[in-house]
């Protein structure tokens, strides 16, 4: 879900990219777009984060060439990770001061759902750390992310390849799914380990007659997931055909 | 006569062409038209305007003032199903006015077996249920006999939207302060009795301001007029904010929270905060556009400061 989500705020951005989020008011297209001094913020944040992703990625070739096995590679890039997933906080905010013509809502479930992936799950529950779905959404995000951010960029200075725009509207097919699993993989695997400290639970009585467990708000999560992921992976679907062959329908005229 | 033709605004088919339309007619009476000939589409989900973009036209609009030549063209919108401000009402508040007893009443499979019909051995508990179960039905009978409402309907969707809203954090709330192992205030008897003052004072305010409201329009019109305290002390509320019901539906929500002590209240009572917050805000920002005297001290529901 979080990867499904992040990649399907197609958030537009000063050079126009496509747009999957449901924040497209139709009939009101201000292409007026960030000022020069956003633009330039924006440029540098997505080059950024291009390259921590990046950073990421090769810390995770590096690790598995040296320890010879995919396992537990969770705590190679562990630090980076948890920096730039966190930081894509600041995307909330573009889109609340107005230089992301995103919808505020709509970015802050797709951040907050990576976010709580990693630290609320992940990192919480020591055990989940050396499994392999860990690596699987790992892998998932960080090709996502590259291939996002490099995209938001090359959009910003109105330069997008054609490689780059097809790689994110059509990776995500199979990226998509594979993200997924491996966070609901993750859930799953950490939901003994939850039972048994009754993390982040709290049970009657109290002063401030007030419960919460854990264990059945990560099953709800779980759960969400099936009316949710569908609606998004179909949705970057159309909206794959549409950015895919619009780009057809311009080159037929050049 | 003049003649009407309606388009639909996405895909400007002709929907319909109505010769030796009176000029004097109104919207609403074209709209009525319209329905002979397109009876799915009842009045109430007609939305008609000038320009396909542009704002709806009023149901009380005369065909005769619009800026249209002898035809005129005017583009449709279905605005989906309808349904009554009255009926969503109604069915939002009798649910939490239910659900709370059958909370209160520890009906079964509620808490464990050996609770069921039992009665809590806390005055709060009892003070509790009144205070929400009196709430409403001041809701309630205000829906059916103080409020004016200047729309009709509202979509369909709403009351799925709103019901399990009001529904869901009744339920939650009454979960927790009918539980057996509920525990009352720290402050004790002291707390409970700031509280329902709290509460019984902002439950008068909101009603005062609902009559004064209802007041400043008479029955059947949609009459908007600038409100001002009356010589009822609770209305004086007037003279800080621009909807002081919200104002008092607020305090009497966090003084519930302090009587009961209750997290999810307080929660409550943040979430309904926020969202009249936006409508006071919504409110203040229509009065200041229509009214070039109104008054500048005022806010919207915060005096001086929201």
């Amino acid at each position: 879900m979080a990867a499904a989500a992040a990649t399907a705020a197609a958030k537009g951005n000063g050079g126009g990219g496509g747009r999957a989020g449901a924040g497209d008011a139709s009939g009101t297209r201000k292409k007026k777009g960030p000022g020069p001094l956003a633009t330039a913020y924006l440029v540098i944040y997505n080059v950024v984060m291009t390259a921590g992703w990046l950073v990421i990625a090769v810390g995770l070739v590096r690790a598995y060439l040296a320890k010879g096995s995919y396992h537990s590679l969770y705590y190679s890039i562990e630090k980076p990770l948890k920096f730039f997933q966190t930081g894509a906080l600041l995307e909330v905010l573009h889109c609340a001061i107005g230089i992301v013509p995103s919808s505020v809502v709509l970015t802050s479930f797709q951040v907050m759902s990576r976010v709580f992936l990693i630290w609320a799950v992940t990192h919480s529950v020591k055990e989940v750390q050396t499994e392999d779905s860990v690596l699987l959404f790992v892998i998932a995000w960080t090709i996502t992310e590259i291939i996002r951010y490099s995209f938001y960029t090359f959009s910003l200075l109105n330069h997008l390849p054609y490689l780059i725009k097809w790689a994110r509207y059509t990776l995500f097919i199979v990226l998509y799914p594979m993200g997924v699993s491996g966070e609901l993989l993750t859930i799953y695997a950490a939901l003994p380990f939850v039972r048994q400290a009754g993390l982040y639970s709290i049970s009657l009585p109290n002063k401030y007659n007030f419960s919460f467990d854990y264990y059945a708000f990560l099953i709800l999560i779980m759960i969400s997931y099936i009316p949710l992921f569908p609606q998004l992976y179909f949705h970057m679907i159309h909206q794959r055909r549409k950015v895919l062959s619009h780009t057809e329908e311009h080159k037929k005229f050049e | 006569g003049k003649h009407v033709e309606i388009l639909d605004a996405k895909t400007r088919e002709k929907l319909c062409f109505l010769d030796k339309v009176e000029p004097h007619a109104t919207i609403a009476e074209i709209k009525n038209l319209f329905t002979k000939t397109h009876p799915q589409w009842y009045p109430a989900r007609q939305s008609l305007r000038l320009d396909p973009k542009g704002k709806s036209l009023k149901d009380e609009d005369v065909l005769q003032k619009l800026p249209v030549g002898t035809t005129a063209t005017l583009y449709f919108r279905d605005l989906g199903a309808q349904i009554s401000w009255v009926t969503v009402f109604l069915t939002e508040y009798a649910g939490p006015l239910f659900i709370y007893l059958l909370f209160y009443f520890r009906v079964p499979f509620i808490y464990g077996h050996k609770y069921d019909f039992t009665s809590s051995r806390h005055t709060v508990v009892h003070l509790a249920c009144i205070c929400h179960s009196f709430h409403y039905v001041k809701r309630l009978l205000e829906t059916l006999f103080v409020h004016r409402f200047s729309h009709g309907t509202m979509p369909l969707r709403n009351i799925f939207k709103n019901c399990t809203y009001y529904w869901g954090f009744a339920a939650w709330m009454a979960y927790y302060i009918n539980h057996p192992l509920y525990t009352p205030p720290t402050y004790g008897a002291q707390q409970v009795k700031l509280a329902l003052a709290i509460f019984v004072i902002c439950q008068l305010g909101n009603f005062s301001i609902h009559m004064a409201l209802r007041d400043l329009r008479p029955a059947g019109s949609k009459t908007r007029k600038i409100p001002y305290p009356t010589k009822n002390p609770f209305t004086w509320l007037f003279l800080l904010v621009s909807c002081p019901n919200y104002t008092y539906e607020v305090g009497s929500w966090i003084g519930f929270a302090i009587m009961t002590q209750c997290l999810p209240v307080a929660l409550f009572s943040l979430v309904g905060f926020t969202q009249m917050t936006i409508w006071a805000k919504g409110k203040h920002r229509s009065y200041l556009k229509e009214f070039r005297d109104y008054p500048p001290l005022r806010m919207p529901i915060i005096p001086f400061l929201l």
